[in-house]
């Protein structure tokens, strides 16, 4: 598709402001967030690796703990409640509309990314504590199946489908998950508990905290939630691109399609050619 | 046929990495069926340790299963097999093509179930080498087999629980000869394990063989 | 290198490389929206898009 005149549309710097104009989406507030987070986690590394003491127990290996309970709050519980309220709220039809359905997407997203973090920096922790870098303790198995379901979410996510189906299955699933993650923490928790008769491996730990090092748990929190609130503005908005991008083919392909089976009236069967369009899901 | 071959198996792949099945859908169900493994043999780390080389080798043949009817269901389409017949291409190489491909996927498979295996089960390999052997001859037996079945089970409705109760059973000496071979890799006991070794070579010849000389015959009989 | 260390560089960099590959898939889509959009003909479908 070549034309003699010089195309402006391949020149970002036209692009962009033309997008603008078409879609304001962009709020600044997000990148707001998303700097505050950033110069949050700037601190937290600077404060948690230098400034602040080495733990009396647990040395410096204490300095984890400003990064791994932060991010696994952030995937547990805020991807937790923004996946599963945002999936309620999209099946609720007094509540429905797709923004509840692509921002649960999102946050599922990111949240297999943190759920992946949490599994890595725990397990580094663990290392040195506990000897060996994975131990089926009901925190940790229960983070590794949510990051399975997680995953399972996002291939069903993928499967294509009319966009209201796909946001109804995806919504199903997600709270599917939400409800089976405290069904999976408390039957291995009880699974150790009678293995090892009562007291186990206890990921919990012993730390004198002093003020410095509370200031800096606060701030790895709240600088991972920041991000994550960032991460997943910037994924929702993606979302949407997609879905307007998406429908956009959907119709062109399907007028493409329709003026094809009104020329093959009356031409009988045809048999296929061996290149279909590659799709995700050939099964039956 | 090699020719052929290389066209097949650079079509299955291009497939794969378009839609991604294998990463997306393939690589967690086996992570998964690690994680299931582990909840049923206990949490005593040292049941767990012993099992590790069980546990990978029916992680990894669960997984083939799946990754053979992914390999079947891209040329389930309407008329797509019947276009890949009519097309010249010699089915022996069609044969060799998947295999290749399935083959390559479930490479790469191991390599993730290997990694996981170590870190989840405390294992380590002592002997890498036997284990990679292992590895590899099973691979090309699992391979060639699974695609001769895959074909086997084609056009048939009942496809997706025929195959694995067709093909698992086929394939339980890979099972065996690995898993042992896996537990000789882990304790440091060369010896203990080689001789599986030839239970591996026979299998992946045969199957490769057989495979060439039927694949071409069974596409006919669909 | 330290446990210490390997976290702090691991989740750093995991949430960088994240953002970044966001910002980059948000950019394309935008990319192909405003190629759609500009485009209102049918050969749009085909024009670059990732």
């Amino acid at each position: 598709m070549t034309t003699t005149a010089p195309t402006p549309i391949n020149d970002p710097v036209v692009i962009l402001p033309a997008v603008r104009r078409l879609r304001p989406r962009r709020p600044r507030w997000l990148d707001a967030v998303g700097l505050l987070g950033v110069i949050g986690l700037g601190f937290t590394v600077w404060l948690g690796l230098w400034v602040t003491p080495p733990d009396k127990f647990q040395g410096n290996l204490a300095r984890l703990l400003y990064i791994h309970p932060a991010v696994a709050t952030v995937a547990l519980y805020w991807v937790g409640i923004v996946a599963a309220g945002g999936s309620l709220l999209y099946l609720w039809p007094r509540t429905r509309s797709l923004f509840w359905d692509r921002l649960a997407a999102s946050a599922v997203e990111v949240g297999a990314v943190f759920a992946a973090l949490t599994l890595v920096t725990g397990s580094l922790w663990g290392r040195p504590v506990w000897g060996v870098w994975w131990t089926w303790d009901a925190r940790l198995t229960s983070t590794a199946l949510l990051l399975l379901l997680e995953i399972g979410y996002l291939a069903l996510r993928r499967v294509p489908a009319d966009t209201a189906v796909r946001a109804r299955r995806c919504a199903v699933a997600a709270l599917l998950i939400a409800v089976d993650i405290p069904i999976v923490h408390f039957s291995v928790d009880w699974w150790n508990t009678l293995h090892q008769g009562g007291t186990f491996i206890d990921p919990g730990f012993q730390i004198h905290a002093s003020a410095s090092m509370s200031w800096t748990f606060l701030l790895g929190f709240v600088a991972f939630s920041l991000v994550f609130v960032w991460l997943l503005g910037v994924r929702y908005q993606i979302e949407v691109l997609q879905d307007a991008v998406g429908d956009e083919e959907l119709e062109v392909s399907l007028a493409e399609r329709w003026s094809e089976d009104t020329e093959l009236v009356g031409a009988g069967t045809s048999t296929g050619p061996a290149n279909g369009p590659a799709d995700g899901g050939g099964a039956s | 046929m090699w020719h052929d071959a290389v066209l097949v198996a650079g079509k299955d792949l291009r497939i794969e990495a378009r839609s991604r099945v294998g990463l997306w859908q393939v690589v967690p169900f086996a992570v998964l069926v690690l994680v299931l493994l582990a909840f049923a043999i206990g949490p005593n780390e040292s049941a767990l340790r012993h099992a590790a080389p069980g546990i990978f080798w029916v992680a990894l043949l669960f997984s083939t299963v799946l990754s053979i009817q992914r390999s079947v269901a891209v040329e389930s389409g309407e008329g797509t097999r019947d276009g890949l017949r009519l097309s010249g291409i010699d089915p022996a190489g069609i044969f060799l093509g998947k295999a290749a491909a399935v083959g390559l996927q479930l490479l790469a498979l191991q390599v993730v179930l290997w990694a996981l295996v170590t870190f989840l089960f405390d294992v380590r390999v002592q002997v890498f080498w036997l284990a990679a052997l292992a590895c590899l001859l099973a691979t090309v037996g699992l391979a060639c087999a699974g695609v001769l079945y895959g074909a086997l089970s084609a056009g048939l409705r009942v496809r997706d629980t025929l195959l694995p109760l067709l093909v698992l059973p086929v394939l339980a000496p890979v099972l065996l000869a690995g898993s042992k071979i896996w537990q000789a890799a882990l304790s440091g006991n060369v010896s203990s394990g080689t001789q599986w070794l030839k239970i591996l070579v026979p299998f992946a010849v045969i199957y490769l063989i057989v495979g060439i000389v039927l694949y071409g015959p069974l596409q006919e009989a669909a | 290198m330290s446990y210490v260390d390997a976290g702090y560089a691991i989740a750093l960099s995991t949430v960088f490389v994240y953002a970044i590959s966001l910002l980059v898939r948000r950019r394309r889509w935008d990319r192909a929206l405003a190629v759609k959009e500009s485009t209102p003909d049918e050969g749009a479908a085909a024009a670059d898009r990732s």
